[in-house]
């Protein structure tokens, strides 16, 4: 089967600190990938080396088939920050059309409707200065979908998101999947891994743990994934003493 | 007012600081670095100037006291002067060497030199300068002058009656010595502030550009975007190229504002083309553009890029030949005059602006201005690879 996201042993050190080590991940189309993990484990330096934005220390990343580095695929990908990266001087549409431009995707429709689709349509002409951190979020995002990519990597895509919009973003997510695309979205929000096809578990850089959340609540015998992946955790830290 | 919640402010500003290492070591070395430039380019001797002299004074021939050749008299003084060097030219090379700045004034006596002093009492020197620098123009007619005196002194033995000791009458001092310059750039219309213009011009343009450049790169950095635009397919080099051209378009904006004003409303004198002046200024600050990009990846934040200032603007001022001449600094200097973006722009201004000269003689300036940009653009752009670590 062709994975969009092939990692081997993937390995990436800041000195001593090991953010991510060595991690194997494949996700398949059309598949909601949850990376779930405490502050620090990694999630967000695993989704900077996916897209290219960090080296790896040593390993391999295939994203679409392609051997990454590779710029050109980057017109296909879709990333969200963890923290809002707009700029400040320009609107709402203004910022989307800007990185749609900037992957070759020039469809003022489309533009709209992910305006749309975000909830933005009110404000798609304020300054992103004046607007609130849920809905420069919720620009991010917008940016993130704006040249229809085939992989979304979306870091943390609902903090700070109020719950209403939280569940019409995951509802989004989920039509996106359904339409082919593949999504990696990290989280520390458990009810949202509930909703991931996959799940991940990231601590300290390694993968503890993969499967879908049914798989992996079953393996502790837990109700909830919350106790399964402290289990998970605990286990852990007994064998690595 | 509590105390202790003012050391607490004073404990943590002295701390960031410190760990500012950058900060720190420019506090420290960026005035030394300044005050030893200032010393080095103020005490050096500066270099002798070549002086062009054509000399065909006949001389008097008296029963007394035999021939005298004033003229001679006079090279021969200029010659023993460390402040000049002496060059011996003929007619039809005063205008080429002028032009092409291997001597910077030419003075002539002409046959009747010596006599027309014995009929007047009175030296008049005729000296070509070549006018482009007004304090330089200045500091040869003195040198000039003073050697003219001491040849004349020379004479005061022989009976030619040479007043010895000028004589001060009503506020004019009666000097047995005139000169009467001639400029072949500028003239008597050109003031002080037509001289500096063109390098006041150049300055602000790049200074200007320099810090929007690395305050609109910076933003860039720390409000998240340049990470956003690195996961596009952008590159490296296309990003630096656009903020270039958007960047440089207000550069051009400014440029024509500093341009018409100075033209029109400080209403300065020059010569040659209007056009041409825009596009070496425009070319300057697209440079300036570049270098604030580049700059900008050493900074991390806005007080990092003031720091700049300093440590890569005034190098351009002083080592620039901004006010400086390059040819006056000491040896081990002059080099680094030669990598500056701005000399190169302050010789195509300045020839443009006061001796009228065209693109066909100004175009190796801008093809190293070119060459600089183009050196920036690539310099920049490995810069920004670099962060991917
Ligand atoms: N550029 C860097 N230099 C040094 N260490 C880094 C760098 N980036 C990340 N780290 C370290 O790598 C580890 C993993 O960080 P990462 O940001 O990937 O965590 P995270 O899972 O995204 O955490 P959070 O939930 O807080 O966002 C942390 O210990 C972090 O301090
Ligand atoms: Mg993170």
């Amino acid at each position: 089967m062709d994975f969009v996201v092939e990692t081997h042993d993937l390995r990436k050190y800041f000195g001593s600190i090991h953010a991510v080590d060595g991690v194997d991940l494949s996700v398949g189309r059309g598949e909601i990938y949850g990376l779930i993990g405490p502050n620090g484990s990694g999630k967000t330096t695993l989704i900077r080396l996916l897209i290219g934005l960090l080296r790896p220390t040593s390993g391999s990343i295939r994203l679409l088939g392609e051997d990454m580095p590779n710029k050109a695929i980057l017109a296909q990908t879709g990333y969200m920050t963890q923290a809002s990266a707009l700029y400040e001087e320009l609107t709402v549409r203004e910022n989307v059309a800007f990185f749609a431009d900037m992957c070759g995707k020039y469809d003022p429709t489309w533009r709209d409707e992910v305006i749309e689709l975000v909830n933005l349509q009110d404000r798609s002409r304020s300054l992103i200065r004046t607007l609130s951190g849920g809905l420069r979020q919720r620009t991010s995002l917008a940016c993130a979908l704006a040249h229809k990519p085939r992989l979304l990597l979306l870091d943390e895509p609902t903090v700070g998101v109020d719950p209403q919009l939280r569940a019409t973003f995951w509802s989004y997510f989920r039509s996106l999947a359904d339409t082919g695309i593949t999504l990696i979205i990290s989280s520390h929000v458990m009810d949202e891994a509930e909703r991931c096809d996959r799940l991940g578990f990231l601590r300290q850089g390694k993968l503890l743990a993969e499967g879908t959340p049914a798989v992996l609540r079953n393996q502790k015998g837990t109700t909830t994934l919350e106790e399964a992946f402290l289990q998970f955790a605990v286990e852990a830290t007994e064998g690595g003493e | 007012m509590n105390l202790r919640r003012v050391l607490t402010i004073t404990r943590r500003v002295m701390r960031q600081i410190l760990r500012d290492r950058r900060t720190v070591a420019l506090i420290v070395f960026a005035p030394m670095l300044m005050l030893t430039l200032g010393a080095i380019l103020f005490r050096s001797d500066p270099a002798p100037i070549p002086l062009g002299v054509l000399n065909v004074d006949q001389g008097v021939t008296s029963p007394i006291v035999g021939t005298i050749e004033l003229g001679q008299r006079i090279v021969d003084e200029l010659a023993a002067s460390d402040d000049l060097a002496v060059v011996t030219l003929s007619q039809e090379e005063v205008d080429d060497r002028l032009r092409d700045g291997t001597v910077e004034a030419a003075l002539y006596f002409p046959e009747d030199f010596t006599t027309s002093f014995v009929a007047n009492r009175q030296a008049v020197l005729d000296l070509l300068l070549e006018g482009s620098n007004p304090m330089r123009s200045v500091t040869i007619t003195a040198h000039v002058t003073q050697a003219a005196m001491r040849g004349l002194a020379g004479l005061a033995g022989t009976g030619f009656g040479v007043p010895s000791v000028p004589q001060a009458t009503e506020g004019e001092t009666a000097l047995p010595v005139s000169v009467q310059a001639t400029y072949l750039y500028g003239g008597e219309e050109f003031d002080t502030m037509d001289f500096v213009a063109p390098v006041y011009i150049a300055l602000l343009s790049m200074f200007f550009v320099f810090l929007l450049a690395c305050v609109a790169f910076l933003r860039e950095r720390s409000q998240g975007t340049m990470e956003r635009l690195a996961a596009t397919p952008a590159t490296q080099m296309e990003i630096v190229l656009g903020y270039m051209l958007g960047l440089g378009l207000f550069a051009l904006i400014q440029v024509a504002v500093i341009l018409f004003f100075t033209i029109w409303v400080i209403k300065i004198h020059y010569l040659g083309s209007l056009s041409l002046l825009l596009l070496v200024i425009a070319l300057l600050a697209i440079v300036g553009v570049n270098m604030g990009i580049l700059a900008s990846a050493f900074a991390r934040n806005e007080f990092q890029v003031i720091q700049f200032v300093p440590l890569v603007i005034i190098p351009q001022v002083l080592l620039g030949g901004t006010f400086w001449a390059v040819q006056d600094m000491p040896n081990f200097l002059q080099p680094f005059a030669y990598i500056m973006p701005i000399y190169y722009a302050n010789n195509a201004l300045r020839d443009v602006m006061l001796k009228g000269w065209g693109l066909a003689e100004i175009w190796p300036n801008l093809a190293i201005l070119v060459g600089i940009t183009g050196v920036l653009i690539i310099l920049s752009s490995m810069m920004m690879r670099r962060e991917v670590s």
